[in-house]
């Protein structure tokens, strides 16, 4: 078989690791999303006493492998078992995809929330000061001001870091999981033909090209307001 | 005057920096339509006075009164924080380094009040957005962003977005300092009109002759209390300090 019969007949499992790839990726960086930015306010205001669980976290997160912080979850959880079963949590641990989401969500948290503080601490405090003085309350000043400008600032991190576990995702398929490289794997010991790893590689290539182009385009979006020459001659029409 | 014709009341003011006391009981009152500027050296305080009317600074001690909503500060605490977000909204800031919303279009920095802290609806804030941004002078300009306007052209903005709020006075810090001085006049310009209309102003400033001939009193500052107050015209005229004399004499 040539590497091209192995594409035709291998395309739909392929496919399938696709989108098992992008639904990891996806889950675990919206979820991080959501939780990122109190945790990253946390970071940029809170005291050292409420900081010091967090960045012992950042750092045991920023500070260790992925793939040990995958294990530690996968195999981890079994020798918890019977407390797990105990709890009503061992159905959610039974299954590797939670385990690898759990493992991705919690280490991409971590980068996203340091991420962010980065932009929090970056926002003009003159802008925040003219808030407070047309009499904004807090919540009114982070939603309309901090954030705003704390995500922009952010913007080309946050897709880098989102570049970054889409491709760690891919250790996933060490716990059983068929993702892309999963799926890869699995084709390789069905033909032994080394041409399927080339395949997948074009796949995250992909990927990560069509996602940094819709990141570079809602970039320029967001940054209008910071690019004078194109707008002027918008305006002159 | 009676009493109520005092807009805004500060009372025995107090502020340290750590150990450094930059304000050593300060007390000024203005009354509805007054122009009050505010002179002084660097580090007098000046600065940091007008910060402590609308709570950027919290000072030390004292009492700070706008029209009615009063907070009392002890020991650096106000001691009913609940009427600062209402002072706030009551007194307009026009800041030295304009300090626009750099995301949002000249008319939406001045919309933003209105609609988020007025909660007055999209419609009407747009309109009166556009006929101040007229009165400024930037109509045309309403549609671009801080960073295509020139300092001149942002602090009419900033003076627009404090005006939107309809405020009892407007505070300005030193408004004219970061601009270059070609582009001083159109700001001053602005300022003297609303001085016209009878708007109650505080100004700090190093503007000798906006305070001379558009404020209606002038309060010189020096080393943390207020050293010298009166019309402009005794002030310049018969300077009665000789911190004061010396300060006028050096410009």
């Amino acid at each position: 078989m040539d590497s091209l019969e192995i594409i035709i007949k291998y395309w739909p499992k392929l496919l399938d690791g696709t989108l098992m790839t992008l639904k990891l990726t996806f889950l675990s960086v919206l979820v991080a999303a959501i939780i990122s930015p109190f945790l990253a306010l946390t970071r940029a205001n809170a005291s050292p006493m409420v900081q010091a669980p967090l960045r012992l976290y950042i750092s045991f997160i920023r500070g260790t492998p992925i793939l040990a912080q995958l294990f530690l979850i996968y195999y981890g959880s079994g020798q918890f078992r019977p407390i797990l079963q105990e709890w009503g949590l061992w159905s959610f641990f039974r299954d590797p995809f939670n385990c690898a989401l759990l493992t991705f969500v919690l280490n991409t948290t971590a980068y996203q929330t340091e991420i962010l503080r980065g932009g929090i601490m970056g926002v003009n405090r003159g802008e925040i000061e003219a808030g407070k003085a047309l009499g904004m309350n807090k919540l009114r000043i982070l939603q309309r001001i901090v954030f705003p400008h704390a995500y922009r600032i952010a913007w080309p991190a946050l897709g880098n870091e989102i570049i970054l576990m889409m491709k760690a995702s891919a250790l996933a398929s060490v716990v059983t999981i068929f993702d892309i490289l999963g799926r890869t794997r699995q084709i390789f010991s069905r033909t032994f033909d080394f041409s399927i790893y080339l395949w997948a590689a074009i796949l995250y290539l992909c990927i990560t090209a069509i996602f940094v182009l819709i990141w570079r385009q809602a970039e320029l979006r967001l940054n209008k307001h910071i690019a004078p020459s194109d707008h002027l001659s918008a305006d002159k029409k | 005057m009676s009493k109520t014709d005092v807009i805004l009341e500060a009372n025995d003011i107090y502020k340290s920096f750590g150990n450094v006391e930059v304000l050593k009981g300060i007390s000024l009152e203005a009354k509805n339509r007054e122009v009050i500027s505010i002179l002084g050296a660097s580090g007098s305080g000046k600065s940091t006075f007008l910060r402590c009317l609308n709570f950027l600074e919290i000072p030390t001690s004292g009492t700070i009164s706008v029209h009615g909503e009063l907070v009392d500060i002890v020991n650096g605490k106000p001691v009913n924080p609940k009427h600062i977000e209402a002072i706030r909204s009551r007194l307009g800031m026009v800041f030295q380094q304009f300090n626009l919303w750099t995301h949002r279009t000249a008319i939406e920095n001045v919309m933003e009040g209105p609609i988020y802290v007025k909660k007055i609806p999209k419609n009407l804030a747009r309109e009166k957005a556009e006929s101040l941004l007229e009165r400024v002078g930037l109509k045309d300009r309403m549609h671009m962003y801080p960073s295509q306007l020139s300092g001149g052209q942002q602090q009419r903005v900033a003076i627009a977005r404090a005006l939107a709020m309809e405020p009892d006075a407007i505070l300005f810090d030193e408004p004219t300092s970061a601009l270059d001085p070609e582009l001083v006049g159109e700001v001053l310009k602005v300022m003297q009109s609303l001085a016209a209309e009878g708007r109650t102003m505080i100004v700090v400033t190093h503007e000798m002759a906006f305070a001379r001939d558009v404020s209606s009193k002038v309060v010189f500052f020096h080393a943390g209390k207020i050293a010298e107050q009166g019309t402009p015209d005794e002030m310049f005229n018969n300077p009665k300090t000789e911190v004061f004399q010396k300060f006028i004499s050096k410009i």
